[in-house]
């Protein structure tokens, strides 16, 4: 018999290369419409998505383009959760500072901002370290007002 | 259809740079670079006219960031006209509409920017 399947999620592995965020950004955006998200919601989900992945194949595998990231979308009632995975260096979200933008803007400078995006644009945004797979998660989670 | 393409124009003392499609951590090259070279030529007056670009990530953010203090140095400024709404949101979360000068369209960028020049 066939293994039934969740259809409020569905995976999705990417090689870690940057040409791919376009790919990923517009299924976030699409999946966020899919979802319930307006269009003004959807588009900020798709930027948070970008950043998150971003600084996975930027930070965590350091530009590496041989890993995986594999993004898994759950659609609930109350929200869409955006899990993505990673096998490279993890952070944990006590370990995430984010800048002040009032400071920002009178001393500018490069980076730093990604996070803070995320943060704004999205409802929650935690950062998970599994032991046991030894594999990294950011969790983007947007709620369906 | 290239994720970025990205074209310039000269309009008296301003340069015009007109992003099209998407500036994220792959494209941001290509826009650096084009930033750059205006700078590099000493045409420190720069509008970007996003009209055509449909988001741009903190990779992009961090490129202008980069450039702002030459270009003020330099008795220049960069503009910012014709955002979508998403765009516009992105530089007003984070404050940057406090930083940079934003204006509906081109002509009103223009027009600021010559009247600075007769200030």
């Amino acid at each position: 018999m066939a293994a039934k399947i969740d259809h409020a999620q569905f995976k999705l592995v990417i090689p870690s290369q940057t040409r791919y965020l376009n790919l990923v950004t517009g299924l976030a955006k699409r999946a966020s419409l899919v979802a319930g998200l307006d269009d003004a919601a959807a588009a900020k989900v798709s930027i948070a998505v970008d950043e998150a992945v971003t600084n996975v194949i930027l930070h965590a595998y350091g530009g590496e383009g041989e890993h995986s990231v594999e993004l898994e979308l759950r659609f609930t009632e109350q929200a869409l959760e955006i899990h993505i995975w990673h096998s490279g260096l993890g952070i944990r979200s006590d370990q995430m500072v984010l800048p002040d933008p009032k400071e920002y803007i009178k001393h500018p400078r490069k980076g730093g901002l990604g996070l803070l995006l995320m943060s704004r644009f999205m409802d929650e945004v935690q950062f998970k370290a599994d032991e046991v797979s030894g594999r990294n998660e950011c969790c983007l989670i947007k709620k369906i007002s | 259809m290239a994720d970025l393409s990205i074209s310039v124009r000269q309009v008296g003392d301003v340069a015009v740079l007109l992003p099209a499609g998407f500036i994220n951590a792959h494209t941001v090259r290509d826009f650096e670079d084009a930033l750059e070279k205006l700078v590099t030529d000493g045409r420190y007056t720069i509008l970007l006219n996003c009209k055509d670009l449909n988001y741009i990530s903190s990779a992009g953010l961090g490129a202008i960031m980069g450039l702002i203090e030459t270009v003020r140095e330099h008795g220049g400024d960069i503009l910012l006209s014709d955002l979508q709404d998403n765009v516009f949101a992105i530089f007003d979360t984070l404050g940057f509409t406090q930083l940079y000068r934003v204006f509906t369209d081109e002509n009103q960028a223009m027009v600021a920017a010559a009247s600075e020049r007769k200030g």
